[in-house]
């Protein structure tokens, strides 16, 4: 016999009052594990989707609007770029300090190229990125571009009167038409998308790049810095981040977690209190037994050592139940939360156990501290 | 012979919402090592508050206790704790066992705090729990033994520390006047081996194992008279 096994004996004596001490932590852990994991697989999710849905870095030559005018007459303006970025530039953006950050760059060429008698717009990527930094086209074809072949968009489509598997031709060189977008709303529409080296062909201008997206991995993203190193590897250019991206990524994940955070924070605070008031009551009821325990010789440290192992074995079944079970409910409404690949998140759970044994043992104190203080006399009063 | 307990104008009074209740007038007397003192008196007498005090349960609000060399009037709680954990064996009325330790158990609850083998406390539980006529009952739980059982495990527990004094308060008042028997027997018998009793009664009948008989009425010693020798080797503390 000791003053664990004491303790242990006790709980084992006063199951429904032990199941009640446990409960506020339990509902209070598992709902903090459960919000904490759905959340943290959320931002992943979310940052996944956001990441998915294109580049938030664009790398453009630096130009300046000069204005034009003749006396008092504005004949509008231009602006005269200051240098020109090449297919080599996209290697000295991928190997910045904060590489490891980039998922992918991709450099675009505009031209105006007249296809069949049409004056259109081409647009170059590497055939092999097109899924990647336009996830949200919807094709009927191919996505994906092999030399010599290009994708309509959907007004283009309907204007040279082309569909998949047919050609269009440009001088003296035919294109296969490899798919046509399904309207899109933006330019894109009246656009003839193909591979970037075919597109630097017709303009006549080899290894040439418009502008480059660079998709940066956003989770606590340092764009800022991503941006400052893109500049310093290439001073011509003009880097901006699509700020509005960024700090909506940010933000959205920041909801999430103060909303998981705020619930699971008054739910824990329930619970502490739950531990409190039962564990208060718990003193006031064995007053005697208290008193008998004091008579055969336990020092106020005993007492409060006792009261003390009581909740720290309720607060660690329930916290370590508590856990279990908000890993559980997160991995299985995980689906609900729009979380495609549910996975089991440990840091939560482990943090849940460790903050419910300690909420319940603060939980405990202040009676702890009544009983040891009780006097033995008033204690043996009821005896 | 040096007494083992020295009381010197102990008095208590309770105050309460400005009402002052004497509890003890100030009394003063020794005992002995091995005497067995039967204290008595009317409800209200103050016996039940002296025991309290002697046992080191309560401070009184004047005088001095001293038992042994221990000065209870200057001891710190946990010095109280300490003392009477070693010095004293407390045995109730009401029994007042732990409803959800066995027998053994309960008699295991003075030596939890004690650094010693699980085994050792086990064989000095079973030791003591034979020795009041226990044997072959000690996984029983409280609600399995009958009243006079309960109080033998008391008792058990009591001696568990194997303390130089016992205190009873009204150790037989709850069991039926065979059962008492066979339990102030058990006070006789640990009186015999040299250990002071101090027992708390309104049960006349008990005196006839007592050495001394001391009478209290409305906080003062009415009485105070010896009935037999002590036994020959008393033990001190």
């Amino acid at each position: 016999m000791n003053i664990r096994k004491l303790a242990w004996k006790n709980l084992l004596r006063r199951k429904s009052r032990a199941v009640f001490t446990g409960l506020g932590i339990f509902l209070g852990i598992a709902t903090f594990v459960a919000i904490s994991s759905i959340t943290s697989q959320m931002e992943g999710a979310v940052q996944d989707q956001l990441d998915r849905f294109g580049a938030n870095i664009v790398v453009s030559p630096r130009a300046e609007q000069v204005s034009l005018g003749f006396g008092n007459i504005a004949l509008g303006g231009t602006e005269v770029a200051h240098s020109r970025l090449t297919m080599e530039d996209k290697g000295r953006i991928a190997s910045i300090h904060h590489k490891d950050r980039i998922r992918s760059v991709v450099p675009f060429l505009m031209t105006a190229v007249d296809v069949s008698g049409k004056n259109l717009v081409w647009m170059g990527l590497p055939g092999t990125d097109v899924a990647g930094a336009r996830p949200w086209w919807k094709i009927q074809g191919r996505a994906e571009l092999q030399p010599g072949e290009v994708l309509l968009g959907a007004e283009a489509a309907a204007l040279l009167g082309k569909g998949p598997g047919r050609t269009v031709t440009v001088g003296s060189r035919s294109y296969r038409v490899a798919g046509v977008l399904q309207p899109t709303g933006e330019k894109e529409d009246g656009m003839v998308v193909a591979d970037i080296a075919d597109v630097q062909a017709l303009a006549k201008k080899p290894g040439a790049v418009t502008y480059f997206e660079v998709a940066a991995l956003c989770k606590d993203c340092p764009v800022e810095d991503i941006v400052a190193q893109i500049r310093q590897a290439l001073p011509g250019a003009r880097v901006s981040a699509i700020r509005q991206v960024v700090e909506s990524r940010k933000a959205a994940v920041d909801q999430l977690r103060r909303l998981g955070l705020g619930v699971s924070a008054i739910v824990l605070l329930i619970g502490g209190l739950m531990v409190l008031v039962t564990v208060m009551g718990g003193v006031q009821e064995r007053t005697r037994e208290i008193g008998v325990l004091r008579a055969v010789g336990f020092r106020k440290r005993s007492i409060f050592s006792l009261l003390f192992w009581e909740t720290g074995w309720v607060s660690l079944f329930s916290s370590l139940l508590g856990a279990g079970t908000g890993i559980a409910v997160a991995y299985l409404a995980s689906p609900v939360f729009g979380i495609e690949h549910p996975s089991v998140v440990f840091s939560p759970a482990i943090f849940g156990a460790v903050a419910g044994l300690s909420l319940g043992l603060i939980g405990a104190i202040p009676p702890a501290r009544r009983a040891a203080s009780l006097s033995p006399t008033e204690a043996i009063r009821t005896l | 012979m040096e007494p083992i307990i020295h009381l010197k104008d102990v008095s208590m009074v309770y105050g309460c919402n400005g009402t002052r209740t004497t509890a003890l007038g100030g009394i003063s007397f020794d005992i002995l090592p091995g005497e067995f003192v039967v204290i008595t008196g009317e409800s209200g007498s103050g016996k039940s508050t002296l025991l309290t005090i002697l046992g080191g349960l309560q401070v009184p609000t004047g005088g001095a206790v001293r038992i042994g060399v221990a000065d209870l009037s200057a001891l710190p709680a946990d010095g109280l704790a300490d003392f009477r954990r070693e010095t004293i064996g407390f045995v109730f009325q009401a029994y007042h066992l732990l409803p959800y330790l066995t027998a053994r158990e309960n008699v295991m609850v003075p030596m939890s705090l004690e650094r010693v083998s699980p085994r050792e406390k086990v064989e000095r539980a079973d030791a003591l729990l034979a020795s009041v006529g226990l044997a072959g009952k000690e996984d029983r739980l409280p609600s399995q033994l009958s009243g006079g059982e309960s109080q033998r495990v008391a008792i058990a527990r009591a001696l568990v520390h194997d303390p130089p004094v016992l205190m009873a308060d009204e150790p037989t008042g709850n069991l039926d006047s065979a059962t008492g028997e066979q339990i102030l027997d058990l006070f006789s018998e640990w009186n015999g081996r040299g250990k002071t009793v101090l027992m708390v009664t309104h049960n006349k009948a008990n005196l006839s194992r007592a050495t001394r008989f001391i009478r209290l009425r409305d906080g003062q010693v009415e009485e105070d008279r010896m009935l037999q020798s002590p036994p020959a080797e008393p033990v001190a503390v």
